[in-house]
């Protein structure tokens, strides 16, 4: 291995992995993962505790191996401390105030809690609302995972350790589409290009291709744009329209029933109960606007937010859906004969 | 193995390949360039350092919404870039914050909330942008001298931050000189090997150390951030809207008529027109009535309403009588079908019993039934029994073992005799069918031109309601309780309650109370403190006024006050109606014989006077307190009418000590019953007193530092204390000491030249008459000053608020949010403080050995 000219050393400060601490070493390669939700939670939680532990402190000793997947993984910490920041700003100090002030205070501050809750899940949801029925129409999994082996610098003699293990996925970067990762291999009893046969065929290129990889690339690039645009703006309206959802009245039932005890069955239980209510009662309020609303645009806000984020969603999945970069399709005459010789002018 | 294609190109002969490019140069030899190993290198980059200056930001912003466009029109095709993708995804953010914003605005019922909600989310970006910014690159830039948020643009011209990525950093676009100085700058030897290699690793080193600290740190910081430039901007976007609804409001009474014709009613004239056009000379049934007047009256108030009822029955009566002709003999058949059906009889059966055409008309022709203004329906009912029950009898003979016989009488007899006959039966609505009234011409002129004045009655009104809702409706932010905030706010600094004390005195009114004698009793015992107190409340109170005084102000003084237009409107209406003859209408517009009360002119202008006295009242009561307060804090210099030298010095003492509670707490309720105050019953001198003690007896009280210094009150125990009913005195002392009395010579020096000087002293001359002196107190012949009616209502808008009550809720209020700032301000401070010192801790690296050797 050719490392860096390097005059200097940071032993004293450097990051690394005790002898015994190898655990990310289950890939001898990069590695195609199955898009599964154990997958998923397995690949979620290793970046969520890699966020908030191993990557900070590398980046905090300036170790010369932090990348940029670190530094994007690591845009979950602000994410989920500012959500918990912003829900103590407007209930922390409520507990010190008196009762008529706590009263309406808690109401907002919860309503306001619930809304921070509400953006993430409804923002996470929704992103299947693309991302399911493109796969289903086209075949193209958007969010297929793979396991990159990182190969990394020394940076003191002890280091021995000198691989790690970040989870990618296939079509994160349009630019540098890990095609390769999707190609077969034949040594396990696979074709070569089953994966883009399979595409190929989805979108009505024919079977038994030659080259379906060259065939499917342009189209599967034009799905990962238009997927990608489809989700950055639908994923935002639907939790807008979470956080509107969490603004309703009837949650104010909600909160007096709620409770985190699940060790009462009962009140638990009762309390998961109007949680249901509560969210039918406020799907419905949302629709049907406020009754003290004076003008038209107040009363029909919530029918408004929910017709664009349903109409941007909508449109964004046509567009993705909509594929323009698809070959012509031959018609057999046409077709060069390889095996005769032809004269190209 | 993957293949390495640059190796292969070389290695591969140089016979298979064929260049034929026309634009090549004409020296150009490709072989000699492939074999010369110089060739193979990377292209020189077109990238460069992005160096702005705010000059250059109006620029930048639309260079950078281009880029955006085009980016969405990329990815529209499917043709964007990830660079491309990254900022669409920036932007669908962005939408859904304003997705955010813009529904809760819709949420919020006041200008300053609906606002507040857009201002959150601008901070929230704000935030998002500047605190890297603030907290890391302005300390880095200052500690390591150089921007560790530094960005470029590549040769796509996509703009990036330079140290985005650690394993891949151009650093080609720093120059040697540039990479020199920020060495020095960090105090890199100049005798190392390799020097620019290893500021380079120092600045990779701080400038990713500095990226992982803005992760840890932004969650915490940008909401803080974000709620502390909300809270900063609070007052100003309060006070800027204050000044501009303000303006709104008397705009609204300057362009008065501009503000009218705004509203249009041309369609609802139109509409009440074709009515009257379409039903002009037919019959007025109930049904024309309602509807008309519905549309003449819609808008206008219930009574107003009700009375328009009265003036339009006698424009178009509908009680004079109902016109019963063969018409009306079809309906009959028609009524009488439907009270037979629940017998369910067939057609042939129903054919024989219900009375036919000719037999009815030969009935009403025979007794002469067919008129008009029919009232009574006896002689009808007769008629149409005498005819039923011939068919009935018939019917009976014909089928004597019907079943339905029995019943067929029952539902006869109830069908004329019914007890709901005369109210609302079919058979009543059947000959009512046709009034005799009908709509004429004299009605329909009568009614357009009534319909012309209330259109303009109405227009006019909801400008007027319009102003004073902005001006002074009880709801948050009108002029009137921004005012309230405004003095509130003032008062609480000027008589310096600290946090502690805050926290305390939100606690109860009971707690307040004592806090806030403390601090008037050391604010007037000292002339400078005092002086500026009642400066600030003089000016303050002179601001209120001044913004009232469209509404406050007496007409005759202002052609464009709120009284004056009042008047205009009311009047105007009522005058023209009652030209129309609508007395009723106009007497419950602008009363009778000019007495407005319980009209609605009345009522628009209580609406918004009460509210405007409410609030002044409760400022001038907390001024007459600190007056009141002052006077005694200088009973030695300037002695009080009040307390003469007969009135024993425990009266005093007690009176004075009701004085200041009174002033404080007292509510409208406390006056009435002459507070039940305990006192000591022994207020006669001692019978043989001797001169000194009768001197002593007789003392005036001594003042110290603001307050009274007490001899003798408190020293009785308080089961000799009782409620001395008899000594009538004491209540009217006490009225005329804090009502009567002149104010504090320093009160008139500072107020007499201000606006409300004169309001002030009608409002202290006003309280003695309808609290001092109102004859129905619980015990009668108690009077002070004269005899005043007045309501509860009044006596209650003129009290006042309590001061102790007022700043009861002030410091509640005061202290929910210094808690908030105490717990959020100081998060943030201490953040940006670890944040800032962290940067000492950065970019730490060991100098190489030679060059430590070197140096010593």
């Amino acid at each position: 291995m050719i490392l860096p000219v390097s005059n200097f050393s940071d032993r004293h400060v450097a990051f690394r992995a005790k002898p015994g601490e190898n655990k990310d070493t289950t890939y001898d390669e990069d590695t195609l993962l199955e898009n599964s939700f154990s997958n998923r939670v397995r690949i979620g939680m290793d970046k969520l505790t890699k966020a908030f532990t191993v990557y900070p402190a590398k980046g905090l000793t300036g170790s010369k191996n932090s990348n940029f997947y670190e530094f994007l993984t690591m845009g979950t910490v602000p994410y989920l401390i500012g959500s918990a920041t912003l829900m103590a700003i407007f209930n922390a100090p409520n507990k010190s105030f008196m009762p008529d002030s706590k009263v309406p205070a808690n109401s907002l501050g919860r309503k306001m809690a619930l809304g921070v809750l509400f953006y993430g899940i409804f923002k996470s949801l929704s992103k299947s609302f693309i991302d399911a029925p493109v796969k289903w129409f086209t075949g193209v999994d958007t969010q297929l995972p793979y396991a990159k082996v990182n190969y990394q610098l020394q940076e003191n003699p002890d280091d021995y350790n000198l691989t790690s293990i970040e989870y990618h996925k296939v079509g994160e970067s349009v630019d540098f589409t890990r095609w390769d990762q999707l190609y077969g291999d034949p040594k396990k009893g696979q074709d070569l290009n089953f994966r883009y046969d399979k595409i190929a065929k989805k979108n009505g290129l024919g079977e038994n291709l030659n080259d379906s990889d060259q065939e499917v690339k342009p189209i599967y690039k034009e799905v990962l744009v238009k997927s990608n645009l489809a989700r950055s703006f639908s994923s935002y309206m639907w939790a807008a329209t979470g956080v509107a959802l969490a603004f309703q009245k009837p949650w104010d039932n909600f909160f007096k029933a709620a409770t985190w005890k699940f060790w009462k069955v009962n009140e638990f239980t009762h309390s998961l109960k109007v949680f249901g209510q509560s969210f039918v009662q406020s799907c419905k309020d949302l629709y049907k606007g406020s009754p003290d609303a004076v003008k038209h645009f107040d009363k029909h806000a919530g029918k408004y937010l929910l017709g664009a984020s349903v109409a941007i969603t909508a449109l964004g999945l046509l567009n993705t859906l909509h594929i323009t970069k698809k070959p012509p399709k031959h018609v057999a005459e046409q077709v060069m004969d390889s095996n005769k010789e032809s004269v190209v002018s | 193995m993957r293949t390495n294609l640059i190796q292969a190109y070389l290695n591969g002969s140089p016979a298979a390949k064929q260049y034929n490019s026309d634009k090549a140069a004409k020296d150009f030899d490709v072989h000699k360039e492939l074999n010369n190993r110089t060739f193979i290198k990377p292209l020189p980059s077109n990238g460069k350092l992005v160096r702005n200056n705010l000059f250059d930001m109006p620029a930048e912003f639309f260079k950078d919404v281009k880029y955006d466009i085009n980016a969405l029109r990329h990815s529209v095709k499917g043709e964007a870039n990830d660079h491309e993708l990254g900022r669409l995804n920036d932007m669908g953010m962005k939408l859904g914050g304003v997705a955010i914003a813009s529904y809760l605005f819709t949420r919020k019922s006041t200008p300053l909330t609906k606002v507040m909600e857009f201002v959150g989310l601008a901070s929230f970006f704000t935030a998002m942008d500047v605190w890297p910014k603030l907290a890391l690159q302005l300390p880095a830039y200052l500690v390591h001298g150089f921007n560790i948020r530094q960005k470029y643009e590549d040769n796509y011209g996509r703009k990036k931050l330079l140290y985005q990525d650690h394993q891949f950093i151009p650093w080609d676009l720093y120059s040697d000189e540039e990479i020199n100085k920020i060495g020095d700058r960090l105090k890199v030897p100049n005798n190392i090997p390799n020097r620019r290699e290893f500021i380079q690793e120092k600045m990779r080193k701080i400038a990713l150390q500095n990226n992982t600290m803005w992760m840890l740190t932004a969650g915490f910081a940008t909401p803080i951030t974000s709620a502390l430039i909300c809270n900063a901007l609070t007052n100003p976007i309060s006070k800027y809207q204050d000044g501009k609804i303000n303006q709104k409001a008397d705009n609204l009474l300057l362009n008065f008529n501009e503000e009218i014709k705004k509203t249009d009613f041309s369609k609802q004239q139109q509409e009440l027109e074709k009515l009257l056009t379409d039903n002009k000379g037919k019959p007025i049934t109930p049904e024309l009535f309602e509807q008309i007047h519905s549309r003449l009256s819609e808008g206008l108030d219930r009574v107003v309403a009700t009375d328009m009822q009265k003036d339009l029955e006698n424009i178009i009566p509908t009680g004079s009588g109902y016109t019963i002709d063969k018409k009306a003999v079809e309906n009959i058949q028609s009524a009488i079908k439907i009270q037979l059906e629940p017998l369910h009889l067939s057609d042939e059966d129903l054919g024989k019993i219900l009375p036919n055409t000719e037999s009815l008309n030969r009935s009403f022709e025979s007794k002469n039934l067919f008129r008009t203004e029919v009232k009574d329906f006896s002689e009808y009912s007769k008629e149409i029994q005498n005819v039923l029950n011939y068919n009935i009898s018939e019917f009976i003979k014909a089928n004597p073992d019907n079943p339905i016989n029995r019943k067929l009488g029952f539902v006869a007899k109830k069908l004329v005799h019914s007890p709901e006959f005369g109210a609302d039966s079919p058979l009543l609505s059947s000959l009512k069918f046709t009034p005799s009234a009908i709509l004429n011409e004299g009605a329909i002129k009568t009614i357009e031109n009534a319909s012309k004045v209330l259109n303009q009655f109405k227009a006019e009104v909801g400008v007027l309601d319009r102003f004073a809702y902005l001006k002074a409706a009880q709801a948050p932010e009108t002029i009137l309780a921004n005012s309230w905030n405004n003095i509130t706010d003032d008062m609480l600094k000027s008589l310096n309650f600290t946090p502690k004390e805050i926290a305390k005195a939100r606690i109860d009114r009971e707690i307040t109370g004592p806090l806030l004698r403390e601090k008037l009793e050391y604010i007037v015992s000292d002339d400078t403190r005092y002086n500026q107190f009642v400066d600030t409340m003089f000016n303050k109170l002179s601001e209120l006024h001044e913004k009232m005084a469209s509404i406050d102000v007496p007409k005759d003084n202002n052609t464009n006050s709120y009284l004056g237009k009042v008047d205009t409107t009311y009047d105007g209406a009522a005058e023209s109606l009652r030209k129309l003859g609508m007395n009723s209408l106009a007497q419950s517009i602008n009363g009778k014989d000019g007495d407005v009360r319980s009209s609605a002119k009345h009522i628009q202008i209580s609406f918004v006077k009460d509210r405007i006295t409410g609030v002044k009242s409760s400022f001038y009561r907390l001024l007459n307190t600190v007056d009141v307060y002052r006077r005694i804090s200088q009973l030695d210099k300037i002695p009080a009418d009040t307390l003469h030298n007969k009135m024993p010095l425990q009266v005093k003492e007690e009176l004075l000590e009701f004085v200041k509670q009174m002033l404080l707490d007292a509510h409208t309720s406390d006056y009435a019953v002459k507070f039940f105050t305990l006192r000591h019953p022994e207020i006669n001198p001692p019978a043989n007193a001797s001169p000194e003690e009768l001197a002593r007896f007789y003392s005036q009280v001594e003042v110290q530092n603001g307050k009274v210094v007490n001899k003798i009150l408190g020293t009785h125990p308080d089961n000799q204390l009782v409620e001395l009913s008899n000594d009538k005195g004491f209540f009217g002392n006490v009225m005329r000491f804090v009502y009567k009395e002149s104010p504090n010579p320093d009160t008139v020096n500072r107020g007499q030249t201000s606006l409300i000087w004169e309001d002030f002293m009608n409002y202290r001359k006003e309280l003695l008459d309808i609290l001092g002196g109102d004859s129905n107190f619980a015990k009668p012949y108690h009077l002070v000053d004269g005899i005043v009616n007045s309501t509860s209502e009044r006596r209650f808008l003129r009290l006042g608020c309590a001061p102790d009550e007022m700043f009861y809720k002030l410091c509640k209020q005061k202290f929910n949010n210094h808690k908030w700032f105490k717990m959020f301000g100081g998060m943030g401070a201490a953040l940006l403080g670890v944040t800032v010192l962290s940067q000492f801790f950065m970019g730490k690296m060991k100098v190489p050995e030679t060059a430590k050797k070197e140096n010593k």
